[in-house]
Order: C-alpha cells, then structure tokens, then sequence
C-alpha cells in the first residue's frame, strides 16, 4: 500500500489545517449572536442551540423563522432540510471510520461540519490509508467547535455593536466559495458544481431551502453521469 | 419554550444525519455506485450553497448585486493560492471597496 511513512499527521496538524477556514467560521458565529439578540427569541433557547444543534446557517434559519412568528414545525423542518446534507457527509466519513469503535463515533458524528469533512477528506484522499486520521480529524473538529461556541456567545454579548457596513453576512458564501474551488478535483467534479450552482440558483424561490437539496441531487447525478465523457 | 423544543429536536434529528452513515458503514460493504457518487458530494452541495447566498442574497435573483464580483475575486484568490484564507482577507476588503465605490457613485 502506498502510505506516507514520514509523517502521520496529529491533532496539531488538524488544527492548522482548519485555522484558515476559522476566518470564515468566526464572523458567521458574531452574525449568529447578533442576530438572535436582535430577534424576539429566549436568548437562552438561541445560544443553547450552538452547542445542541451545532450547525450555523439552521440555526439562523431557526431564529429568523420563530423570530419573525413562523410556526414551530416549519422552524424545524427548515432546520432538518438545511442540515440533511450531513447525511452525504456521514455517507462519506463513515468509508474512513469502519475500524473506529462505536463510542469514538459518536463524538465524531456530533463534530461533523462542513469544514471537519472538507479538510479531513482533502487530507486523507484515500479511505484505506487512514494513519492519523482520528487525532487529526478531533483537532480539526474540536477547534471549530471552540471558535463557535466562543464567537456566538460573543456576538450574543456584543449585540449590535457590529456595525453592519462590515458586512460580515458575506464572510460565510465567502469561506464556501473557497471551499468550493478546493473540493473540484477534476472534471466531473466541475460538471458537477456548474450544474449544482445552476439548479440550486433556479430552485430558489422553493421553500425551506428545498432548492439545496434540489441543486446538490443534480450536482451528484450529472457529476456521475459526466464520468463518461472524460474517461 | 417552543424555541426549546424546537431547538432539542432539531439537534436530535440533526445527530442523527450525522450518526447514520458513520454508525452503518463497517457492517456492510460499500456499493461502488453509491462510493461514485459520493465523490462528487462535496463540488455539488458546496455549489448548491454558496451560488444563491451570491446570486440570490435577498432570496430573489440579484446578479448585479456587490457579492458577485466580490465572490469572483475570493474565488480567482483561492484557485491560485490554495488558500482559504488568503481568500477572505482578499474578499472581505473587496466588498468593502465595491461598496465604497457604489456610495460615491464610482460605480
């Protein structure tokens, strides 16, 4: 097997491979805080959710529904749809983790964000070469987690004393933008952005945020379906 | 209260996505199709999600609004650097400056 023997990579290199995605992560967790604040929600209730539900934009989506008195059903189902792509991330993380004893899961499971995935899965591109992977993925997952905890409390306290000619609102597209020019690897993955962007970009009148879903379904099938053209 | 339990709830049901496929996998292989298709789970959601946030801020079409060159030049940085965050301290200051630009009708 072809294996880098030199170095297997710790939890200090998890946390340096995530630091610059924190750049992003920590304005999205002050707009978080300022915007539940600012919202006629129990605060207790919004910055509860950064460490029960632990997933930025459902929670925003869950203090703008309920804020603005949308119904509780509607508030969750928005949350879920929004968070469903979990489930592909898991689908994939769990080809990594089929050693990995069932109690070291769960906490993993409870980490998974988009930035854990992206950097753990662009670190270690082939699933049976694994050396590291856990510490790794811990220190990734763990600072993350920090930065949110801290920056949405923080935003919480701060209120708004942000200004909003920062325009901080942009910070999160931003960090997935590059995300996203980092996860296309080769063709059929920018067929299968183009077509994600064009469909999700046309389904966004759908409600609940349904278009995502829409938009990363199709993004998947023509990736796929594109293989043969470029074999 | 109804922000409680509608924030417990969505953090079970949201472990739960999480837990599924890490827990299953191990206990059966993996259909090639479905280990196809996940690789190109992350250009497509990504794309899905970072496309309308620019092109539709609002919730409505808006493709002349100061994201779109702003996310250009983050995305333009990220491709010759590899770096994320080189991307943000170039993008952030170049929505600064487009906005800037548009409050003294430079634009």
């Amino acid at each position: 097997m072809d294996r880098d023997e030199t170095h297997a990579p710790t939890w200090i290199d998890g946390i340096t491979a995530v630091s610059p995605l924190l750049l992003g992560v920590a304005p999205f967790g002050l707009i978080f805080g300022v915007t539940a604040i600012a919202a006629d929600v129990p605060p207790a209730a919004a910055w509860a959710s950064s460490f029960i539900v632990f997933a930025g934009a459902s929670q925003i989506a869950i203090v703008e529904v309920l804020g603005g008195g949308g119904a509780a059903i509607v508030a969750l189902l928005t949350a879920v749809v929004i968070n469903a792509r979990h489930l592909m991330y898991s689908a994939d993380m769990g080809r990594y983790t089929s050693s990995v004893p069932w109690f070291r899961r769960v906490p993993m499971a409870y980490l998974l964000t988009d930035q854990a995935y992206l950097t753990t899965t662009h670190r270690f591109p082939d699933p049976r070469s694994t050396e590291g992977l856990l510490p790794f993925y811990f220190g990734a997952a763990l600072a993350l987690w920090t930065t949110w905890q801290i920056t949405t409390t923080a935003g919480m306290v701060l209120g708004a004393a942000v200004p909003e000619s920062w325009s901080l609102d942009f910070a999160i597209p931003l960090t997935f933008m590059a995300l996203l020019v980092l996860a296309i690897k080769d063709r059929p993955g920018v067929v299968a952005a183009c077509v994600g962007a064009i469909v999700a970009v046309a389904a966004v009148g759908l409600p609940y945020s349904t278009g995502l879903l829409v938009g990363a379904t199709a993004g998947v099938a023509a990736g796929m379906a594109s293989e043969r053209w470029f074999a | 209260m109804t922000m409680w339990i509608v924030v417990i709830l969505a953090g079970i049901a949201t472990f739960s996505m999480r837990f599924s496929f890490i827990a299953l996998f191990g206990r059966f292989d993996i259909p090639p199709t479905v280990e196809r298709a996940l690789r190109y789970v992350a250009p497509s959601v990504l794309a899905a999600i970072t496309f309308p946030a620019i092109l539709a801020p609002g919730g409505t079409l808006d493709p002349w609004n100061a994201f779109v060159p702003a996310a250009v030049v983050g995305g333009l940085v990220a491709w010759r650097t590899k770096s994320i965050g080189a991307s943000i301290l170039v993008g952030l200051p170049a929505l600064w400056l487009l906005t800037w630009a548009v409050d003294v009708h430079l634009w």
